[in-house]
């Protein structure tokens, strides 16, 4: 009650100023009429003012009569006073709330100032309604009339009261909607209405801080009202009403919201009826309708179409499990559903499995560490044999119902597959071959070894007299060496370290003339006949075509060049001889024409670099050299001519080409089907070809069949390195591989057209050892018997009869 | 132009679907959904493309054929399925509310029955489909038969195992339908043919079997319930194709006194009721070939059982009798729990014991004691169960008896006078209960140990009993189904017999090798020289190994003959070889010298002799007997090589694909092979350390 009076003793300092202008007006017009017609009041108030100054003990009805006069004064104070004294007042009034009750009726009254007009008019109200014994004072007065009739003069409404716009505040500030901070340095904090500077309310001070430090006031929210700038404060109502918005409860004083049921139909029952009629028939007589309902049951029962509920009888007489009718009695065989397949039968106990197995049965130590040491998963067996003497000791099988259990899931969990087992004897899929023995001869077993050469023997040929073996390896030598004897008769070492890659002898046996491939240059040596006589001719580095030109010219004047001075050089027999360029591994020297008297001998050269020159064709006897190719595809591998046309066959990665020498035209595009082609050889008869590839691969080719292979026969476990026909007539050819060793193939080719080829595997022919990867190199026959021989990377060279 | 196909509308992708799919489809839960494939029996398959089957993905699933799932979407099982699923969630609803009433009513009159009959008679059509399948729904029954109860194993289930399997058994006696047993580290197996039809399963050692935590008794369960149903079938059908009365009368008081078996009576149908037209002829499945092995085999069955018994061979008296624990009256408590569990089982396994018997229609029976139990004339203790037909041990008409007890020596057992007490105790009855004290033994009867029965039975005629006495050293128990075929170890056979050509002989030489190697060192054990037992090989193609370096000059010969002709020079050589040996590793090649060697070998040998005026014949005789049997193998050894080459030759001209499945098969032979020759070495040790052990 005090703070509430305090509170608005605070807010009526500050609205001092309007308040002032607005009372000088209301004054007017009120005390008018209040002066006209309500003395009593006048007095009342002056009493109530002293009665206010004095001991600030305000009783319901001073203070109710007091109000508008008491705003008055103390509105008009702060204007001729100034702060101090309204401060003083306020003290004053605190601790006089402190002291002493204060009237409710002054606090609901005086809100603000904006009510001004309301709580002037509401003593009157309550005059009206509350206190009716005490301050009936009536608003009216009571003077005669002309005829002397007492004449009621009543006082005129004060259109203030119930005008509509009492609720707007009267005296605002008119700055608008600007923050009062812009005010901030101005005394004032706006204008009124009347353009008059509503000057700033006292702020509190020190002792004002201290003041509320000490109590905060109630209502007191802490927040500044933005349009007065004051404190915003809350009346206790005010607070009482969020209070209940905050309880969601009905905000209005007084309202019930349970009120008390109004019965309109009671169930108390009238005196009178309201219908008079009397009790109709229906009500006493039986229902037609419900006997004839109840006699359809009735009958319904009788003939059993109902049956009255029984509860269900427990028949566990008879078993359920206990089958008594026989399934299959009429069965029906079903053929089986072509998808279905039934589960596999377990197998049937081993011996192993026996309480008393024999002894061999029984694991040793190293088996029964194996099995223990093996996961559960990956054991083949899931027990250990055991032996036991007597049926007694025979132990439980611990893991029976795991396996049961095993054997469960697997029937409802395993996918089940129908794999055709093949119960054929093995021997039965191997092909009909004739016995090696009807196709004799052919090599089976090793009778020479050729030792000497220092690393891989990379080439080898048997002369055309079959008497000696040249051998070039990766030493750089060539040796010479008698072939049934194995005994070394010569040896030259022809380049510095480069391997020799290839060596051929010249076919026909008129001349003993061996060519050899070392590094980039080609060797055409004429090698000692039982004496220790050997003639070289050496070809010249190949880079530079005139420069080589020169150099056979000297060579051709039996002049030996640096290289040759290493061995003992004689004038050349031959009339001419080499063409030189960088070479790998495969040369071959060939007759091309049988029918050319003077037979001119060719030089087959595989150059590596350069696409155009990658084949060369040196004739010898004119010193002449060709490029048969402008551009060749792919990287030759190895060149063969044929044996009687002037065809020449160039074989590159892939393919197999074969070219006619003398149209200068390409003939046939082989292709075999392997990876990469190592060797091939040409047939004597020279329609059947076959091919060695690095991809294992050993292909017989026809001809005239197909550019596709007749026959593939991959049964090497590493690559081919050569392979080889017998020259000399027998059917037989041969192919050397990486894994060691050579076998050896019966081929007959029979002139019939309509007959192919026969290939029979006769002799795989082991003995050479594998070093770094590889095993044999070459492979050669021996013109006339059959005998071949083999070059090894073990650096031996082998002779089979 | 014709429609583009799309892709997953047809073909693999249609055809397969995963079991979640499935399950979706069937709108059952995974566990309805296994119960529902055990008994429908459908089972996964294996797509030929997972991918195409998946539909791309390619995360490992099962796969179902969609037919298959079809199929199960009109079971009827399926209703049931989910009434009982409905129950369930209104008794659960109901145990909610308390309403416990309610439950137990709704439990009993609303829980769905479920039968498998329809089942068993889809999946099997004919009779004889049902016999086919039997085996693993008799082991599984018979494993039950033998469980204890648990909460997982209900005492009903038990019971209806142990019945359903008792019931079979009579059956078999009945019919004599048993033909092979085998006494396994695992258990009993036995072996019959019923319409042609062989059913072969496996019962436990009684004991107390191990349950590992890993095994689901649920998806047993489902199992054993459908193997239940099926066997009640085939038993009904079984029994009425005899002329039996199914289900035979159950006496439940002599079950209780252990009796199992003569808990059953059979009977037999009367005469007024003709028998029901149960034929016993097979039907199958239309597969022609099926029916003749089926009869085939049905008439060698039958062949069996007609084979006069060989209790009735034996003459004097045809009951055999096979009680057990003569010996120890006196220690019955031992009786109960000592390891005779073993015996008590075998006995009373009445499988085991028919086919040894007389058929029931054999004359010559003794109208006497066995006359309530003519398809069983055998007797045990009457501690080990009800039925035995006489409980008087020294009854004369018992031939033989079994025993499987250590022997007692005779002055161990104290001379004990026949045991009044129980004698006297039931003394009233006609079957008097009187055993004889250990160590007794009734002149006139034969006793044996059970092996004996199982030999007997397997093999077809009465084998000696005294290699089974009571304390001999048994005889091995062999499985009857191993065939014997090629390149299989047959244990029954003779060694000899079976050792390839040269086999003894290397074994032999190894065998010296080592020891010359050894310096007569102590003879090792098994596994060491199962170690070494790749050593030898090696030495044997070692020699060849330097032959060629001899060759190379022609010089080299003289010293391959003095080689040849020093053996001691050899062996070091040997010695020698063998530590270098290592370094290179192809030594085939040498093989192939190893022929013109021995041909220079012995040209050089013949020109020696020459020089020496020796004849050549006198050399080869000097030659030791050791030298020969390395001949003959050097022989075997060529022709080996031969074949080999021969082969390998075939093999070369094979397609990939053929050679594939050529070495594929060649494989599966060669490890069977293995396993026979390791098993021919072991016994070629065992039996020359046997012979060892004699001689020394």
């Amino acid at each position: 009650m005090s703070q509430l009076n305090g509170s608005r003793k605070r807010k009526l300092v500050t609205r001092a100023i309007p308040d002032a202008q607005d009372d000088n007006d209301e004054l007017g017009d009120a005390l008018l009429g209040g002066i006209l017609s309500q003395s009593d009041d006048e007095e009342e108030l002056g009493d109530s003012d002293l009665e206010d100054e004095d001991g600030e003990e305000e009783d319901e009805e001073s203070g109710d009569g007091l109000d508008d006069e008491d705003e008055l004064e103390s509105d008009e104070i702060p204007s001729e006073y100034g702060e101090e004294d309204i401060r003083e007042q306020i003290r004053n009034l605190k601790t006089a709330d402190v002291d002493g009750p204060n009237g409710a009726n002054g606090g609901l009254t005086k809100v603000s100032g904006a009510e001004l007009p309301e709580t002037t008019t509401e003593p009157l109200e309550e005059a009206n309604t509350e206190d009716d014994t005490e301050d009936l004072k009536p608003n009216y007065r009571v003077t005669t009339d002309a005829n002397g009739n007492p004449r009621y003069l009543y006082r005129e409404i004060e259109p203030a009261y119930d005008s509509d716009d009492s609720d707007a505040p009267a005296t605002t500030n008119t700055i608008g909607d600007i923050p009062l901070s812009f005010y901030d340095s101005y005394p004032h904090i706006g204008y009124d209405i009347n353009g008059k500077k509503i000057m700033r309310p006292a702020k509190g001070e020190a002792l004002d801080a201290l003041l509320d430090s000490i109590e905060i006031p109630q209502g007191w929210t802490g927040l500044t009202d933005p349009t007065t700038g004051k404190p915003l404060e809350l009346s206790r109502e005010e607070l009482e009403v969020l209070k209940k918005l905050t309880r969601n409860e009905v905000p209005e004083e007084g309202y019930d919201p349970y009120p008390d049921m109004v019965e309109h139909f009671t169930s108390k029952t009238e005196i009178m009826p309201l219908s008079a009629a009397p009790e109709p028939k229906r009500r006493f007589v039986p229902s037609k309708h419900e006997a004839k309902r109840v006699m359809k049951i009735v009958r319904a029962i009788k003939e059993g179409r109902i049956k009255p509920y029984r509860p269900p009888e427990e028949t566990e007489d008879e078993d359920p499990e206990v089958k008594r009718y026989d399934l299959w009695a009429d069965e029906a065989p079903r053929p089986d559903h072509v998808m279905h397949v039934p589960a596999p039968k377990l197998p049937p106990p081993a011996h192993d499995e026996s309480y008393h197995p024999p002894p061999e049965y029984l694991p040793d130590k190293a088996e029964r560490a194996a099995w223990e040491n093996t996961d559960e998963e990956d054991r083949d067996k899931e027990y250990l044999s055991r032996d036991h003497d007597a049926l007694r000791k025979v132990p439980g099988y611990d893991k029976f119902v795991k396996e049961k259990f095993e054997r469960c899931l697997d029937l409802y969990l395993a996918p089940r597959v129908r794999r055709s087992k093949l119960n054929i004897d093995p021997e039965s899929l191997l092909p009909k071959l004739p016995s090696p023995d009807e196709l004799r001869p052919f090599p089976t077993a090793c009778s020479v070894v050729f030792r000497g050469h220092e690393g891989r023997v990379r080439s080898l040929a048997i002369d055309p007299s079959g008497e000696y073996l040249a051998t070039g390896g990766d030493d750089g030598t060539i040796r010479l060496w008698q072939l049934r004897t194995g005994r070394r008769t010569w040896s030259v070492k022809l380049a510095g370290d480069e391997a020799v890659n290839v060596v051929r002898w010249r076919p026909g046996t008129e001349a003993f003339v061996l060519a050899a491939a070392a590094g980039e240059n080609i060797f055409l040596v004429s090698p000692p006949r039982r004496k220790t006589r050997c003639r070289a001719k050496l070809s010249r580095r190949a880079g530079r075509w005139m420069g080589l030109r020169s150099h056979q010219r000297s060579l051709r004047n039996e002049r030996a060049s640096e290289e040759g001075s290493r061995c003992q050089m004689d004038p050349p027999r031959l009339p001419a001889r080499r063409k030189g360029r960088p070479h790998q591994n495969n040369r071959a020297l060939n007759r091309q024409s049988n029918q050319l008297a003077p037979p001119r001998r060719v030089l087959l050269n595989r150059i590596p670099q350069g696409q155009s020159s990658a084949i060369a064709i040196h004739t010898l006897s004119k010193h002449l050299t060709q490029l048969p190719f402008r551009r060749l595809k792919g990287l030759a591998q190895s060149a063969q001519f044929h044996p009687s046309k002037p065809i020449f066959f160039v074989a590159t990665q892939r393919t197999i080409r074969s070219y006619d020498l003398a149209r200068q035209e390409l003939l046939k595009i082989l292709q075999p089907g392997a990876k990469w082609i190592s060797s091939f050889d040409v047939h004597p008869g020279g329609d059947n070809l076959i091919v060695g590839s690095y991809d294992r691969r050993l292909l017989w080719h026809d001809l005239d069949l197909s550019t596709r292979p007749y026959k593939t026969l991959r049964y090497h476990k590493k690559a081919i390195r050569a392979v080889r026909f017998h020259q000399g007539g027998l059917p037989l050819f041969a192919d050397a591989s990486d894994d060691g060793s050579l076998q050896i193939f019966h081929g007959k080719v029979v002139g019939d057209l309509m007959e192919n080829a026969t290939i029979v595997p006769l002799k795989v022919l082991r003995g050479h050892q594998v070093k770094k990867e590889l095993g044999v190199l070459d492979v050669d026959w021996h013109p006339r018997q059959p005998w071949c021989v083999s070059a090894g990377a073990d650096g031996t060279c082998r002779l089979w009869q | 132009m014709a429609r583009i196909k799309k892709k997953g509308q047809a073909g693999q992708a249609k055809n397969f679907i995963t079991r979640t799919q499935a399950v979706r489809k069937l709108q059952i839960s995974l566990p309805d959904f296994r119960r529902l494939c055990i008994f429908k029996g459908i089972y996964p398959r294996e797509p030929r493309n997972k991918k195409k089957a998946a539909k791309g993905s390619t995360p490992s699933t099962t796969f179902y054929y969609t037919r298959d799932i079809q199929y199960l979407l009109h079971e009827p099982l399926l209703r049931k399925f989910r009434e009982h699923k409905a129950l369930g969630k209104k008794i659960s609803k109901a145990l909610g509310r308390g309403e416990v009433k309610d439950a137990a009513r709704l439990e009993k009159t609303q829980t769905p029955r479920m039968t498998l009959d329809h089942i068993i008679k889809e999946r099997y059509p004919t009779f004889v489909d049902a016999l086919r399948d039997l085996d693993d729904a008799l082991s599984m029954l018979f494993l039950f038969a033998n469980l204890p109860s648990t909460a997982t194993v209900p005492p009903k289930t038990i019971a209806l195992c142990q019945r359903l399997c008792l019931e079979f058994e009579h059956y078999l006696i009945t019919t004599h339908a048993l033909r092979k047993s085998f006494l396994s580290i695992k258990g009993i197996y036995y072996q019959a043919t019923i319409q042609g039809q062989d059913i072969l399963w496996l019962v436990p050692y009684k004991f107390v079997q191990r349950v590992t935590g890993d095994v689901d008794f649920r998806i047993m369960g489902t199992f054993v319930e459908f193997y239940t149903t099926l066997l009640g079938f085939v038993n009904f059908r079984l029994y009425n194709s005899i002329g039996l009365i199914y289900p035979p009368r159950f006496d439940a008081e002599s079950d209780e006194r252990g009796g199992e078996l003569s808990a059953f009576t059979l009977e037999g149908r009367g005469l007024e009721e003709p028998q029901k037209a149960i034929e016993d002829v097979p039907m199958t499945n239309g597969t022609s070939n099926d029916t003749a092995t089926s009869t085939t085999a049905q008439d060698l069955a039958d062949n069996l059982a007609a084979l006069p018994a060989p209790e009735d061979a034996e003459g004097a008296d045809d009951t055999t009798t096979i009680p057990n624990q003569a010996d120890d009256p006196t220690t019955e408590a031992i009786d109960t729990f000592e390891p005779t569990a073993d015996d008590a089982d075998i006995l009373l396994n009445p499988s085991s014991t028919p086919p040894q018997k007389p058929p029931p229609s054999s004359p010559t029976r003794p109208s006497g004691s066995p006359a309530k139990h003519p398809a069983r004339p055998s007797t045990w203790d009457p501690v080990l169960g009800d039925g035995s037909f006489t409980a008087d041990e020294s009854d004369p008409s018992i031939t033989h008896q079994i025993v499987d007890r250590p022997p007692l020596s005779q002055s161990g057992v104290p001379e004990a006078a026949p045991q009044p007490e129980t004698t006297e105790a039931e003394g009233g009855d006609a079957l008097k209960s009187r055993t004889l004290p250990p160590g007794h033994r009734v002149p006139g009867r034969i006793y044996v140990q059970p092996q004996w029965v199982w030999d007997c039975v397997n093999q077809g005629r009465l084998l000696r009993p005294d290699l089974y006495a009571p304390g001999a050293t048994l005889p091995p128990h062999l499985s009857p189904w191993v065939k014997a075929g090629k390149g299989v170890y047959d244990p029954a056979k003779p060694l000899e017999e079976q050792e390839e050509e040269d086999e003894a002989e290397a074994a032999a030489e190894d065998d010296e090798e080592e020891e010359g190697a050894d310096d007569g060192a102590v003879e090792e054990e098994g596994e060491e020289s199962e170690e070494e037992e790749t050593a030898p090989r090696e030495r044997v193609e070692n020699p060849l190994l330097n032959r060629p370096e001899e060759v190379e000059a022609g010089e080299g010969m003289d010293v391959a003959a003095a080689e040849a002709t020093d053996e001691e020079d050899e062996e070091e050589e040997d010695k020698e070889e063998e530590e270098w040996g290592g370094l290179d590793d192809d030594e085939p090649a040498a093989d192939d010298l190893d022929e013109a060697e021995a041909e220079r070998l012995r040209h050089q040998r013949e020109l020696e002799a020459e020089a020496a005026g020796v004849p050549l014949a006198a050399i080869a005789n000097s030659s030791t007997p050791k030298s020969k049997a390395a001949e003959a193998r050097q022989k075997a050894d060529r022709r080996r090589k031969e074949q080999d080459e021969e082969l390998e030759r075939g093999m070369m001209m094979m397609s990939r694909k053929k050679r594939k499945l050529f070495e594929k098969m060649r494989y599966g032979n060669e490890k069977k092979e293995d396993e026979a020759k390791r098993l021919r070495a072991k016994r070629r040790k065992l039996e020359k350390g046997k012979s060892g052990g004699v001689t020394a």
